[in-house]
């Protein structure tokens, strides 16, 4: 029972990553049906911008978590968003009526270039990197279970954001802007909504909370590498879709079963280390077939 | 848009014409002479500099490398002069190549050199001159491509034979380059070259006597293809790799049936390659394997492309009937779930390893595919064997897209792609085409695969990554989507070029997606162009615009 | 225009990205001045020379590189001048299988030094073995690659009579870590691989041993090459009790998994073999990792007296990264091919099958001291030599603890 429970903060702490970086997929698919491949490099952009602002830092800030942590962040979500608005405006925009495909392979070269433009331009990305200890070491035991302090910060981080945007996109204008768009972009155009505004809104959320996330993995892992971004991306994009397409609590609780899933399978299925990557396309294969809407989706009508 | 403008152009042509043609005129008339000038001066000074020169002795007076380049360029920039429509795209192309190749060799020159010292008068005759040449080539008039007459029966066989005869003499002299920087000026000749011949009308009038006699046609390009591996001397370098890039290039038309035909995105697609190969491997005997069986080859590709197929229809059936880019998703999912099962099943694929030590191919007639073979005198190094394999399975294929292409099962593809629901509504069995369609891709790519494996002579799970399904996407979309002839040529692009320049391998994934993204914002038709694809793509304009462009090459 | 625009606007962006970038010239390290004779034979090589085990790939390739410009120098081979030809396998077996295709088919190439990983080893043996192209790796350490795949039931067979190592392999260095943990007191051990033909081959040693002086395995665990995230396997481990974790694979995943060990209350040493014996792994493992332990082949380097010449010609060429752990090995398996062609090719003119069969030859009756040591080969193409060294990290550096020739 203790190994489920000790399991059970590992799957949760590993979902509350995966729900941040899924909350990026799903608003931008919600907006504009973009399965936005590179947004798994957005995230891995996240750390990199925190470990370059890190390296820079006097040594005596290094050492303090309390400010290392907050500004690591700022650098990581700085560098994320302004590469995703960048990307926005000149990859997307432009094929934005151009057929699906389009844009769809245009995310793969997008992907493509941020990994490698980083695994050649940053140095040493062509190694894993090693990630400073920004989050706090030492764990307290409840009850026989490990819970480290770093997986207490990363889960609670990851919970007020989720809950923010959630607040975000209900209350505000702008929410209410992002959701009158991804229902009607023609008409919410004609009520006087600038969309194109409202898309790089989109974006720039979406890669803050990746970069986020970048950071606490990093952080929480101790290492980075150029191609992180890669089946974290899956991984989320399984979770959103797990979740509900477009759907923001829904996507939240993809990730944490996601998360659970992927750790119990390495505790109690045989060789279940080796597999653990599998499990999240195995339950996107199966939840596309039997619940192609997602355990939270309404029916959503095809629009041509 | 465009097309109005040249409408307007069209009319006033003549007036456009006196109106810039005098300093224009003078322009052109200077660049070109300057230019040929520049052919013969020394590029290089004596004694300092290269000491590889590129292509012939740079330092002294003379014709040779680029300076021939040059000079072939500044001839074809003097259609500027006359009065040929189509004659600002060549000369623009032709003096830019000039532009590129005289940079490229001045910087290479102060390089090498050490300073300014290195550079000879000629390459600065050469940079001023085609310099000026660009600037008068940049005052002609915006004109419709050139559409060369038909002539007769003859001409147009004969052109065939001359554009595929100097086709292949390019790729034979092309590789047999060996100095990085010699064959980068070689290279950015041959695209000057072709994009002036294009805007000539050559293309479209090769397309239009393809067309008109195809079997010939198809005759010349298989002969061209056979004859390749005796312009290599017995060389066993590019036969090596171009063993691999047939392999490449069949599974990506099987690849182009499923993306270019039925519009479904499959970014799993390397995966039933890899199935096709596991299948192979294994039932070869090697000498590292866990099954240790050896049916004879002529079985196991039918075994491989089945077992390929299985899988194929595994996953299709059940997210056919999804959206479009669910089914991309779950094809990538797919991808990586072989992946991880070949990493992870050490007792069936020895894990990361792979199963190593595959033997040669045998055919029953006891032709042994390892062993080299002397023909018409010409010693053939074994790679030729599998090259030779390689273009029975792409005539085979090809033959295959072509017919299915003009069934009703293809413009049933066409339907789907275009408007699905419409094709709904016209009685079209949309799920069960679109399985069609997913399944013969994973038989293509799995037959493919069983030969692969066998060339490599090794199978490993990370040869079978993501990336290569996306690198095979985009041989498809590089060639052109929809085409026969578009992914022979974007696979021969992708995979030949970075062994050719093996300094880029490193910026490979990376300059593949940036053409990526280019190629989607500029030219998404790729290389090759299907007519129906590039209305498609330029959705918006009017007919006319396509028509209008008949320098386009139509699918081949 | 649209049209001029956009061909205005790219004259100044290509002629800049080509003045800038350029020529990307890749001029090839040959080996030395063409002096010493008319004819040239090829030696090439197989190692990663970027991605993250450049360290040691590129430590193989000087020393090489080094070894053959020596004997150029020396006119060591009358009439013949060695060329080299360094290709990058990035310690992808993949692309291993594309560099062996390249290297094969050179017709003067005679013999290569690598590779680096038995993986990549395991592709490449087969298309040089057809040419009868001598392969020596100076790090391959898989017994399966010189002793058949069957090689753990007793069943011994030469796969390939081409492929020779100078490195002891994994069937010596996993027993002998074993013996070493032993005789630090310790009795429960988990394992834990990568699946790759070294670390999996090793931890089997290492198992193998253990079992038979009566040590307990508390938990035998796999992982993929790539992974990062290790909690679920820590987790997994932890409540065992074992008292060190035996790695088989490489530092890229072992160093991040030695971090995460400790933050995750798993304070026990990880040991592996000479994959994580690398200054990179200290750095990803952090300050923490002090008493991790690593088996890597032969003496330290720069503590063999026999190595002390190597040592300083290898700083004396000004090579800018550093011989690392292959360097010695590559520089005596170099040596290796140059003895061969020293007996072989004098008096002859050109390369054909047959001269590749006499160096094949004169490879495999090797018997000469080496930088590391006296070189032979046995009748698999396993090196005589079994001397082991244990590291350990102190100080943020790996320290030799205990150097031996390995018993069972």
């Amino acid at each position: 029972m203790t190994q489920f429970l000790q399991q059970l903060t590992n799957g949760v702490v590993l979902g509350a990553t995966y729900g941040l970086i899924a909350l990026g997929y799903t608003m931008v698919y919600g907006i504009i049906q973009l399965i936005n491949f590179a947004h798994g490099d957005i995230f891995m952009l996240g750390a990199f911008g925190g470990l370059a602002l890190y390296d820079v830092l006097p040594h005596g800030m290094q050492d303090q978590i309390v400010i290392a942590l907050p500004l690591c962040t700022l650098a990581g979500i700085a560098l994320s968003v302004a590469v995703a608005v960048v990307m926005e405006r000149v990859a997307y925009r432009p094929l934005r009526n151009a057929p699906r495909l389009a844009p769809l392979i245009t995310a793969i070269g997008v992907s493509a270039m941020i990994e490698e433009g980083t695994r050649l331009w940053y140095p040493g990305a062509k190694a894993p990197l090693d990630f400073p200890q920004l989050l706090p070491s030492g764990a307290v035991t409840v009850g026989g279970v490990r819970i480290s302090y770093a997986s207490i910060v990363v889960v609670v981080v990851a919970v007020v954001l989720m809950i923010a945007l959630q607040a975000f996109v209900l209350r505000s204008r702008t929410g209410r802007a992002m959701r009158a768009t991804a229902q009607d972009p023609d008409t919410a155009k004609l009520m006087g909504i600038n969309t194109d505004r409202v898309i790089v809104i989109t974006f720039v959320l979406g890669a803050a909370l990746a970069a986020v996330a970048g950071v606490l993995q990093g952080a929480r892992l101790g290492t980075v590498r150029f191609d992180d971004g890669f089946i974290a991306g899956l991984k989320a994009f399984t979770a959103a879709v797990l979740g509900g397409i477009g759907n923001i609590t829904g996507c939240v609780a993809g990730g944490f079963i996601l998360g659970i899933v992927e750790v119990m399978a390495v505790q109690y299925l045989p060789s279940g280390s080796g597999y653990k990557d599998l499990w999240a396309f195995v339950v996107l294969i199966l939840v596309l077939v039997f619940k192609p809407n997602g355990l939270f989706g309404e029916e959503v009508t095809v629009r041509a | 848009m465009t097309s109005a403008f040249l409408r307007i152009f069209d009319r006033y042509r003549e007036q456009i014409l006196r109106r810039t043609g005098p300093r224009g005129r003078v322009l052109l008339i200077a660049g070109v002479v300057l230019c040929l000038i520049s052919s013969v001066l020394p590029w290089g000074v004596s004694g300092v500099g290269y000491t590889n020169p590129l292509g012939g002795n740079l330092q002294s007076v003379g014709i040779g490398g680029p300076r021939l380049y040059v000079l072939l360029l500044t001839l074809v920039a003097c259609v500027g002069l006359t009065s040929v429509d189509g004659r600002r795209r060549s000369s623009l192309a032709a003096s830019l190549g000039n532009l590129i190749i005289s940079v490229y060799i001045l910087r290479g020159l102060v390089h090498e050199g050490g300073g300014t010292g290195a550079v000879g008068v000629g390459a600065w005759v050469a940079l001023v001159g085609s310099l000026v040449l660009f600037l008068g080539a940049d005052t002609l008039p915006v004109t419709p491509r050139n559409v060369l007459p038909r002539l007769s029966a003859v001409a147009d066989i004969a052109l065939i034979f001359v554009v595929i005869g100097v086709g292949l003499a390019a790729l034979v002299v092309g590789l047999d380059i060996e100095d990085d920087k010699q064959f980068v000026a070689f290279a950015i000749f041959v695209v000057a070259l072709v994009v002036a011949a294009n805007g000539l009308g050559v293309a479209a009038a090769f397309t239009s006597a393809f067309d008109r006699y195809r079997y010939i046609g198809y005759a010349v390009a298989a002969a061209a293809a056979f004859a390749f591996p005796f312009t290599q001397h017995g060389n066993a370098q590019w036969m090596a790799v171009f063993a691999r890039v047939g392999v490449f290039a069949a599974a990506a038309i099987g690849l182009n049936v499923v993306v270019g035909l039925a519009g479904l995105l499959d970014l799993g697609y390397i995966a039933f390659f890899g199935i096709g190969g596991y299948v192979s491997a294994l039932l070869s005997n090697a000498v590292f394997t866990t099954v240790h069986v050896h049916l004879p080859f002529l079985l196991v590709i039918p075994l491989g492309a089945a077992v390929a197929a299985f899988f194929g229809v595994l996953v299709g059936a059940p997210t056919l009937r999804l959206r479009g880019d669910y089914l991309a998703i779950v094809t990538l999912g797919f991808g990586e779930i072989f992946r991880i099962v070949a990493i992870n099943w050490t007792g069936l694929t020895k894990g990361p390893n792979g199963i190593a030590g595959i033997p040669d191919l045998k055919l029953p007639g006891g032709f042994d595919f390892g062993k080299p073979h002397t023909v018409f005198g010409q010693l053939l190094p074994f790679q030729s064997n599998y090259y030779f394999l390689d273009i029975f399975l792409i005539a085979g294929v090809m033959v295959f897209f072509a017919r299915v292409n003009d069934s009703r099962i293809g413009r049933a593809w066409v339907a789907i792609r275009e408007d699905e629901l419409a094709a709904r509504a016209m009685g079209i069995n949309t799920v069960a085409l679109k399985l069609l369609a997913f399944g013969i891709g994973a038989t293509l790519a799995g037959t493919a695969g069983t030969i692969n494996v066998h060339i490599g002579e090794a199978i490993e799970p990370n040869a079978y990554q993501f990336i290569f399904s996306a690198l095979l996407l985009s041989a498809v979309v590089l060639g052109g989507m929809g085409t026969v002839a578009g992914p022979i040529l974007g696979a021969a692009l992708l995979y030949a070029i970075p062994e050719k320049l093996r300094f880029v391998q490193d910026y490979r994934l990376f300059l593949f997606g940036l053409a990526l993204i280019l190629l989607m914002r500029f030219r998404p038709e790729g290389l090759i162009v299907s007519r129906r694809r590039q209305r498609e793509f330029h959705e918006g304009g009017s007919g006319a615009d396509a028509m209008s462009q008949p320098g386009q090459v139509a699918p081949v | 225009m649209r049209n001029r625009y956009v061909v205005r606007a790219a004259i100044p962006a290509i002629i800049g990205v080509i003045a800038v970038t350029g020529c990307g010239s890749n001029k090839s390290s040959g080996g030395g001045s063409g002096s010493s004779g008319s004819h040239t034979v090829v030696i090439g090589m197989s190692a990663p020379l970027t991605g993250p085990l450049s360290a040691l790939g590129l430590g193989m390739k000087n020393s090489v590189d080094l070894a053959i410009k020596q004997a150029n120098a020396a006119n060591k081979v009358k009439g013949w001048t060695i060329k080299f030809d360094p290709q990058d396998d990035q310690a992808d077996a993949n692309v291993g299988g594309t560099v062996a295709a390249h290297l094969a088919s050179e017709s003067n190439l005679v013999g290569v030094v690598g590779t680096l990983n038995s993986s990549v080893a395991q592709q490449e043996q087969k298309a040089y073995n057809d040419q009868n192209i001598v392969m020596i790796s100076p790090a391959n350490t898989n017994p399966a690659l010189t002793q058949g795949d069957n090689y753990s039931s007793g069943n011994k067979s030469r796969p390939y009579a081409s492929y020779f190592r100078v490195a002891t392999t994994d069937a010596i260095q996993g027993p002998f870590a074993a013996q070493y943990l032993k005789s630090q007191g310790i009795n429960k051990v988990a394992t834990v691989n990568d699946q790759k033909t070294y670390g999996a081959g090793l931890v089997a040693e290492f198992e193998k041993q253990w079992k038979a002086q009566g040590g307990t395995i508390t938990s035998h665990q796999t992982i993929n090459p790539g992974d990062k995230d290790f909690s679920g396997v820590i987790s997994k481990i932890k409540p065992t009790g074992a008292q060190a974790l035996y790695y088989g694979g490489e530092y890229p995943e072992a160093g991040p998994l030695s971090k995460q060990m400790k933050a995750g209350g798993l304070n026990i040493p990880l040991m592996g073999g000479d994959g994580i014996y690398d200054p990179t792994y200290v750095k990803l493992a952090g300050p923490k990792s002090e008493g991790d332990l690593a088996t890597s082949v032969g003496a330290p380097t720069d503590k063999l007296s026999s190595a002390q010449a190597f040592v300083s010609a290898y700083k004396s060429a000004g090579y800018k990264e550093d011989f690392s752990a292959y360097g010695a090995y590559s520089y005596d398996a170099a040596n290796v091919i140059i003895n061969a062609l020293a007996k072989v090719l004098p008096g002859k003119t050109s390369i054909d099958s047959s001269t590749r069969q006499a160096i094949v030859a004169a490879v495999q009756s090797t018997d000469f001291d080496g930088v590391t040591g006296h070189v032979s080969f046995d009748q698999y193409g396993d090196t005589t030599n079994k001397v082991l060294t244990v590291y350990k990290v102190k100080g943020g550096a790996w320290v030799p603890v205990k150097t031996d020739t390995f018993n069972s």
